[in-house]
């Protein structure tokens, strides 16, 4: 079976390195982004599974992203990553399968990503 | 036929003379029996003294008209009665005009001998020596009359308002009737001019019972015209009181827009405290006193929820006769001051001496109290509404401080939180595994920052909370910054320096000033773009003025006023970096305020920011180091929040 591939897109280094940490103990391959401009380059050349995508962002936001994507036909399922209170709202405004809110420990993002995994 | 035609011709003539004789015989008459009723409702001696002015005018022309329905018009007896009564005339208004003023004690004894002595000349030799007698009263009455008709006009200058007018009436009034009666003993004195002299006398009397009534008694629709400027006055003064946020302002505004309307010495407006039973004045001085809501004239009002007229406060309420004389309040008019659902308080006037026409001005008098009832009312709903607002508003930045907080310490806690739990669960797979340094730094860097921004977050609300207490004392400015500028200049970038030679020393809280210069030296640092930041230390006009310049990216246009609000967020810097809380700056400004200095932002020529702090410094500028350690505790604070720490 191949490996499911995440993208982690999030302009907090430190953020993305966590995760991706994370994930690729659990066995995920991983890319990452720091904008979703960079983000939307990484879907053209090798799209992943899942998405995590943090909404706040210079020069490309996640909402613009999000649009972007869904403009270009790509289905593939996001997850919101973000510090803001009204994260299940601004998940609900991208049509994202699921989200994180910040703080998230290490099970937060594995079960998320399981179920965002079964689901899709 | 001729003496048909004489008559014809001369009739219509008499009958004038005659008709104007009547009217003005019924109009005194009219006039007597209404302020004769008035002073019986009312016996204050004003009223009295009206009443024995228009009695006397008014007994001196029933009597002749009796006598000459009898046919004894010409009896000495029934002349002399008439005369006498028509003396008292102008001694009753030399009273008036000690009710309405006052009047030296000469004067009325003075009027009251001329008085006796020229009716006891009418009794005694009218019969034998008419023109003597004709003389002597043609002086009485110029002299005495004359006198009163001066103080009327006098009084009515002094007056304002409907007051005036009516004193004007007076003078008026009392100005023809001298001249009415003058004129006709000289129509006795001199038989050829008789006939002219008495139709002008009676002209003259018609005009001066009809001013003594506008005077006296005026109708109501005059009387409504005449208060109408008054009261409009008073409203263009108060309309715009409920909207005056200081509450002693508005009453001080109240007050002495009722004082202007009555031209009065002064007002006073008292402000009940129900639960603490007491009224609550204005002082000159803008402070506060409170006297239990029975005291004093005012309060009497306010208890018995009734208006008052006291014309001699000090014999009337002895315990507070010093107060009354100290604030020239002889006469006092006092109404309360409630509307149906509330006793708000007591509006007072006074002055030094009584009301002339106490009727109209009750009338103002609760008039106008109503109208405070209406405008204190709404003013309390208008600062009601008003605190909520404010609570609403505190309440509001409160959850915007929170929510700001939680979200900026979310992301550096989620990196301690994943990257410590994966440690964890290595150690758990593989006891001898290698340690992650690149995590554990990851751990260490997340938490200093999750530190950085606790003490900013609260640093942020003590200020908002009334201010930081400041520990301060002298300090060389200069050092202080370049001490600021040694630590930024250890981690590879070198920071050009500027400053004096002599020591800049001011009274600061070190630790704080130094935190701004480290927050600016970091802003120049990060936004400063590849060249290095530069400090500049000067001393401008006795201020220490310290410059923190870069060639970054700068601060657009639009945003350069609002960089020091809390949370303002420049939007250039937004895309840079999203960590910051844009709460920096906002804590420099406080800080720097806080010690009586200034800070604000200018663009550096060719691009880029400076941001300049201006301090206060000591005027000697002695460095502290050279200094006793004693000499430090005269320094004094440059903001009286400021506490001066022994050294």
């Amino acid at each position: 079976m191949r490996e499911r591939r995440v993208l982690v897109v999030d302009d907090e280094a430190d953020i993305r390195a966590t995760v991706s940490a994370i994930l690729e103990i659990e066995g995920y391959a991983v890319a990452e982004a720091t904008n979703g401009a960079e983000a939307l380059a990484v879907v053209e050349a090798d799209p992943p599974d899942v998405i995590l995508l943090d909404m706040r962002m210079p020069i490309l936001d996640g909402w613009g992203f999000a649009t972007e994507l869904r403009r270009r036909g790509y289905p593939i399922p996001i997850v919101v990553m973000t510090a803001a209170q009204d994260a299940a709202r601004w998940a609900a405004d991208i049509a994202a399968t699921a989200f994180l809110a910040k703080p998230f420990g290490y099970d937060d993002l594995v079960t998320v990503l399981d179920r965002t995994g079964s689901a899709a | 036929m001729l003496e048909h035609g004489h008559r014809s011709r001369a009739c219509p003539e008499l009958s004038a003379i005659e008709l104007i004789s009547v009217s003005n015989q019924v109009l005194f008459i009219g006039l007597f029996a209404v302020v004769a009723w008035r002073a019986v409702r009312q016996p204050t001696r004003a009223n009295l003294d009206t009443t024995l002015l228009f009695g006397a005018i008014a007994g001196a022309v029933g009597v002749s008209r009796v006598g000459s329905w009898l046919g004894i018009s010409e009896d000495p007896a029934i002349t002399a009665l008439s005369l006498v009564l028509l003396n008292a005339a102008p001694f009753a208004m030399l009273r008036l005009v000690d009710d309405f003023r006052g009047t030296p004690r000469w004067v009325q004894f003075a009027g009251a001998a001329a008085f006796a002595i020229v009716s006891a000349l009418a009794v005694a030799s009218f019969s034998f020596w008419a023109e003597l007698v004709e003389v002597v009263t043609i002086g009485f009455f110029v002299a005495v009359g004359g006198y009163a008709a001066v103080a009327f006009a006098t009084e009515a200058r002094r007056t304002r308002g409907i007051t005036r007018r009516r004193m004007t009436a007076v003078t008026v009034g009392a100005g023809l009737f001298i001249t009415a009666i003058v004129a006709l003993f000289i129509g006795a004195l001199f038989p050829a001019l008789a006939d002219s002299v008495r139709l002008a006398a009676q002209v003259a009397a018609l005009a001066a019972v009809l001013a003594f009534f506008l005077g006296f008694a005026p109708p109501a629709w005059i009387r409504r015209a005449w208060r109408e400027p008054d009261l409009r006055g008073f409203l263009e003064r108060s309309v715009h009181l409920t909207g005056v946020a200081d509450d002693r302002s508005a009453i001080a505004q109240l007050e002495s827009a009722a004082a202007s309307a009555f031209g009065a010495s002064g007002a006073s407006i008292g402000i009940a405290d129900a639960d603490r039973r007491v009224l609550r004045y204005l002082t000159d001085g803008g402070a506060w006193v409170e006297h239990p809501d029975g005291a004093f004239v005012a309060g009497q009002a306010f208890s018995r929820q009734r208006r008052m007229v006291v014309i001699d406060a000090e014999a009337m309420d002895p315990e507070h006769a010093d107060a009354y004389r100290a604030a020239g309040a002889h006469a006092i008019i006092a109404a309360p001051i409630s509307t149906e659902e509330r006793r708000i308080g007591v509006l007072s006037v006074y002055a030094d001496r009584a009301p002339i026409f106490v009727e109209d001005d009750l009338w103002l008098l609760e008039l106008l109290a109503n109208q405070a009832a209406v405008l204190l009312d709404a003013r309390s709903l208008t600062l009601t509404s008003s605190a909520l607002r404010a609570r609403e508003e505190a309440a509001r930045l409160k959850e915007e401080f929170l929510s700001a907080a939680a979200h900026d310490l979310r992301t550096p806690l989620t990196v301690v939180l994943g990257q410590s739990e994966l440690l964890e669960r290595r150690v758990a797979r593989d006891p001898a595994a290698p340690a992650d340094a690149a995590g554990i730094g990851r751990i260490v860097r997340e938490a200093r920052r999750l530190r950085d921004l606790v003490s900013e977050l609260l640093d942020a609300q003590r200020l908002e909370q009334g201010g930081a207490i400041l520990e301060l004392a002298p300090v060389d400015l200069c050092q202080l910054v370049e001490t600021v500028r040694d630590r930024h200049s250890g981690h590879g970038s070198r920071i050009e320096l500027s400053r004096p030679d002599p020591a800049l020393v001011g009274s600061v809280d070190r630790p704080r000033i130094e935190q701004v210069i480290e927050n600016l030296v970091e802003n120049a640092t990060k936004y400063g773009g590849a060249s290095s930041p530069e400090i500049v230390v000067e001393n401008i006009d006795g201020e220490a003025r310290i410059a923190v310049v870069d060639h970054g990216i700068g601060i657009p246009n639009g945003e350069r006023d609002r960089i020091f609000e809390r949370f303002f967020r420049a939007s250039n810097v937004q895309s840079i970096t999203d960590t910051g809380l844009g709460l920096g700056l906002y804590i420099c400004r406080r800080i720097v305020e806080e010690h009586g200095g200034r800070i604000w932002h200018e663009p550096t020529p060719g691009g880029g920011s400076t941001f300049l702090v201006a301090l206060p410094i000591d005027a000697t500028g002695v460095d502290p180091a050279t200094e006793e350690p004693a000499a430090a505790t005269s320094w004094s604070a440059p903001v009286g929040k400021g506490v001066v720490a022994d050294a």
